[in-house]
């Protein structure tokens, strides 16, 4: 399971509108004090408008500012929206590289940002577009308080159970947006034999709702422990990573340890196909060039790169032109991990559409995609730019090469 | 030292601005000010206030930056231009407020011509990022400073950077074929070697070009660059290797220096006391043994047959020198993760316990046999900066790196790092410090070297040694008639290298 380096409790101290805590201070300083800026031209909202104070530089430069009386948290209303929270300039920063173990010292700046956007909601300051994320948020949750047969409909007619000491966890995102994700996970996992359920009234898991109600989210995240515990569960398969973050990292910084095994599903699928439960004998094979797209939060926030890859290696036909992990820092789909493209469309278009060019540039015809959100937003910047780079999920893929459609 | 400046026409330089390059890239808000009031250098975080612009210009073109430097003139505001903000030597930090140039939008590659070798681009790209783009042709752009993965070429260009495989495909004034450049008047000019886009050696007229680098963006703004390109190397060796005395590394470093091996493209020297700093809290240094008081470290680049060659010949001379391998891992560890060995706040010390320290460097040329001299000196210095302030300095020790360009010998680019606590600075301390620098600039210089090797002379405490005794020989008295000459208003980043002189007396 992921391990958050350092966790920084002072973060759960507020910021004021002129005044900035004393360790909050320091952990600003000690970005802005390497000023080295390694972490520029890995961020992909850099790459796009090339202005510095859209960096976690920028970002904790200004915080130190304004302890020092230049500035105010109102002005940081736009800056803190240009963050994809994608986490390339943690992973870039010497202070994360040579100070994360020894010295408990890495850079955090998607905390960081988050805990900035609750400090700007609770001073009633906001930030822009603050609206457009609310309705997103009650969007989200009225799906909650809405009838609970919505919740599992993208199940409907594989007979799944609502206990069991493995449950697969689908959040809302893929229970009524990518519902084929969802479907192709339960019918790959039914298929190599094993035994699951789901939850028949999940809570909500938003990045939305952790940057701007940080009590909602820690309510729905107990209310997902117990849930779960409840069904069963021993286990628990998330099919979607940016809930692997919130299980891994942030549940278990305001809950404490979970009382179950958390695992990503390209993992789990990568073990049965090596434990010789998925097989790809009789389906007709695959063809064609493909890549493989880092998600943000999988490659730069959790580590887990391999298991998608050696996944695709796996599956017959393929001639897989890999782009190394660390290579793909600077990567990212464009739609970030709490509705930067509702924030920022244009920017968020354009990184996506970079992001397919630079498939398109080592030859893919396709490229396969571990995040239903990445799907998504590449798809629709697919039907935008006209790019000849096909996304697809790796579970569509697998799901073909078992004959399963 | 700064001034705080009040520009009476600053709203209408806004207004214009505003009209002319659109209100998006004109940026007056307290957070895009306070970011771009420091590069790299050591910063003074209670003088904040005094080093805040008045506003932030990112252009998009030649166009841009030709409109943002005549509005700037009829409005009589100042200029600062700003690259990556990566220089150690003040050249981006605003003395007199006014308006900072961010060249950054401007990074397209506008023509890559490898029949001829050369790369046209403009100032905002970075070096990885262009190197990135020139890898499947099997060539690249050789500069390779510590601040590789973030610095842009028209700051390595303003501060006249220095490379660290210098001794091998030369610096940044010797890969400059040609430049495009945007005057303190608004003409755009080409400068080069005579007056051709792509020709490295001409006779013709006046050496202009050199007069563009390394100005700290006191003459003009560079637009548009033509750059030297080079075979990528087939494979690269680091090697090194270990001493019992600081001494016998200097003498290493002369003896490959002047072995003759042309794939030799840098050498290194750690003294004993930058060995004690990274055995006490670099966690990319693999722990050394009590014995080890320095080191010395060879990189060679080129076709893997010349490089092959190479390797037995200094291994037999670094055996000579009773230097000991460090091994292949350390060896190549330690190389691939010299653009990120920068000194983290948390290595600051005081008493044994952590402090955080911001890094200061000090980057003097120094000719190889005046290099103990010097270490001696500059030792003495901070030494008893610390053991007055230990609160608020901390030693970190010295590196010296070949600093000739095309040839691994004579001078070095001489670096002595401390850390310095910003966050509890006080007026006094902060001029003990500058005391420190006058006096470690100093010393440089009366022992035959220069105060910059790569960052420019330019900061507070060393700017009086640059003008008044390295340059003193005519040279800074020349600086500030051509200051005059072509920067008649004093628009570009006035207050730097003492150049408000040229306009003493005048009414303003």
């Amino acid at each position: 399971m992921t391990q958050q380096l350092s966790s920084k409790p002072f973060y759960g101290q507020r910021i004021e509108v002129r005044s900035v805590p004393d360790p909050i201070v320091k952990d600003c300083f000690a970005v802005f004090a390497c000023r080295h800026k390694f972490c520029r031209e890995v961020c992909p909202v850099y790459q796009d408008d090339r202005d510095e104070s859209h960096t976690s530089y920028g970002f904790h430069s200004t915080l130190l500012a304004i302890s020092q009386g230049i500035g105010s948290l109102e002005d940081v209303r736009d800056q803190v929206t240009n963050c994809l929270e994608c986490g390339a300039c943690e992973l870039r920063c010497p202070n994360t590289l040579f100070a994360g173990d020894f010295y408990g010292a890495s850079t955090t700046t998607v905390d960081l940002v988050r805990k900035v956007r609750r400090d700007l909601v609770a001073a009633d300051i906001g930030f822009e577009k603050y609206e457009a994320i609310i309705e997103v948020i009650d969007k989200y949750l009225s799906y909650f308080t809405g009838p609970e047969e919505d919740l599992t409909r993208w199940a409907e007619g594989l007979n799944l159970p609502f206990t069991g000491e493995t449950i697969l966890f689908v959040d809302y995102f893929n229970a009524f947006e990518t519902t084929v994700v969802a479907r192709n996970a339960a019918k790959i996992l039914s298929a190599a034999g094993v035994s699951y359920g789901i939850l028949r009234h999940p809570g909500a898991t938003l990045g939305e709702l952790l940057d701007v109600d940080l009590d909602a989210f820690v309510e729905h995240a107990r209310y997902n422990v117990n849930e779960l515990v409840t069904a069963g569960a021993k286990r628990v398969i998330l099919i979607n990573p940016h809930d692997y973050t919130y299980f891994t990292r942030d549940y278990t910084a305001y809950l404490g340890e979970l009382p179950f095994e958390v695992v990503y599903v390209t993992d789990v699928i990568d073990e049965l196909i090596t434990s010789g439960a998925i097989t790809f004998e009789g389906a007709s094979p695959l063809s064609g060039n493909v890549s493989y797209h880092d998600p943000c939060t999988l490659n730069k926030i959790c580590g887990i790169t391999e298991s998608p890859r050696r996944i695709i290696r796996s599956l017959p036909g393929l001639n897989f032109v890999d782009v190394s992990p660390v290579a793909q820092w600077s990567y990212c789909c464009g739609k970030g991990s709490s509705s930067f493209k509702v924030l920022h469309p244009d920017t968020s278009y354009r990184i996506g559409a970079r992001r397919l060019q630079a498939a398109a540039d080592v030859g893919a015809e396709r490229l396969v995609l571990a995040c239903p959100h990445c799907e998504d937003q590449l798809t629709d910047v697919r039907a935008r730019s006209g790019a000849p780079v096909e996304p697809i999920h790796v579970l569509a893929l697998v799901a073909q090469a078992m004959g399963l459609e | 030292m700064t001034t705080t400046a009040v520009h009476a026409g600053l709203e209408g330089a806004i207004a214009d601005l505003r009209q002319s390059i659109g209100s998006e890239f004109v940026l007056t808000e307290p957070y895009h000010r306070a970011i771009r009031s420091s590069s790299a250098a050591p910063f003074g975080v209670h003088l904040w206030q005094d080093t805040l612009p008045d506003l932030v210009v990112r252009p998009g073109s030649t166009a841009d930056v030709i409109e943002i430097v005549r509005i700037a003139n009829r409005w009589k505001v100042p200029i600062v231009p700003r690259g990556a903000g990566a220089g150690l030597a003040d050249g981006a930090m605003p003395l007199r407020r006014g308006i900072v140039v961010d060249i950054k939008r401007m990074h397209d590659v506008l023509e890559i011509d490898d029949d001829n070798m050369t790369v046209t681009v403009q100032p905002g790209i970075n070096m990885m990022e262009l190197n990135k783009i020139l890898r499947p042709l099997n060539v690249w752009f050789p500069d390779d400073p510590a601040s590789y993965p973030v610095n842009v070429l028209g700051g390595r260009v303003g501060t006249g950077g220095w490379s660290l495989v210098g001794a091998g495909y030369g610096h940044i004034p010797n890969n400059v074929v040609s430049m495009e450049v945007v005057t303190p008047t608004g003409e755009v000019i080409r400068v080069g070697e005579g007056g051709a886009r792509k020709i490295r050696k001409a006779s013709t007229g006046y050496r202009m070009k050199e007069l563009f680098i390394g100005h700290q963006g006191t003459l003009g703004i560079v637009t548009e660059l033509t750059l030297d390109l080079s075979p990528r190397p087939e494979v690269e060796f680091p090697a090194f290797f270990a001493v019992r005395d600081w001494r016998d590394s200097w003498r290493l470093t002369q003896t490959l220096g002047k072995s003759g091996l042309k794939t030799i493209s840098g050498i290194f020297q750690f003294d004993e006391r930058k060995v004690d700093f990274l055995r006490r809290d670099d966690e990319a240094w693999i722990p050394l043994p009590d014995w080890v008081q320095g080191a010395t470290g060879v990189i060679c680049y080129g076709r893997e047959a010349e490089v092959n060659a190479a390797k037995p010949i200094i291994f037999d001379l670094a055996k000579e020198a009773g230097a000991t391998y460090l091994g292949q891992e350390m060896s190549e560890g330690d190389w691939a993760s010299r653009h990120d060995r920068y000194h983290l706040a948390y290595h600051g010390r005081s008493g044994g316990k952590i402090k955080l320290m911001a890094w200061s460097i000090d980057d003097c040329a120094v000719q190889w046999s005046e290099l103990p001299a010097v270490k001696k000196r500059w030792y003495e210095i901070a030494d008893a900066l610390v053991a007055k302030h230990p609160e608020h300095f901390d030693v970190w020790g010295m590196f010296m790196y070949t600093n000739n360009p095309f040839r691994p010998w004579g001078d070095h680019l001489t670096e002595l790092d401390m850390g310095i606590n910003e966050l509890e600075m006080t007026p006094e301390i902060w001029a003990d410090w500058i005391e420190a620098k006058t006096e470690i600039a100093r010393t440089a210089v009366r022992h035959g070297g220069s105060v910059s090797a790569c960052h420019g002379g330019t900061r507070e405490g060393e700017v009086n040694v640059s003008c008044y005794e390295e340059l003193a020989e005519g040279q800074f008295e020349l600086m500030k008639k051509l200051k005059r000459l072509l920067d008649p208003e004093n628009i570009m980043n006035p207050g730097k290298y003492n150049l408000d002189e040229a306009y003493e007396g005048d009414a303003r």
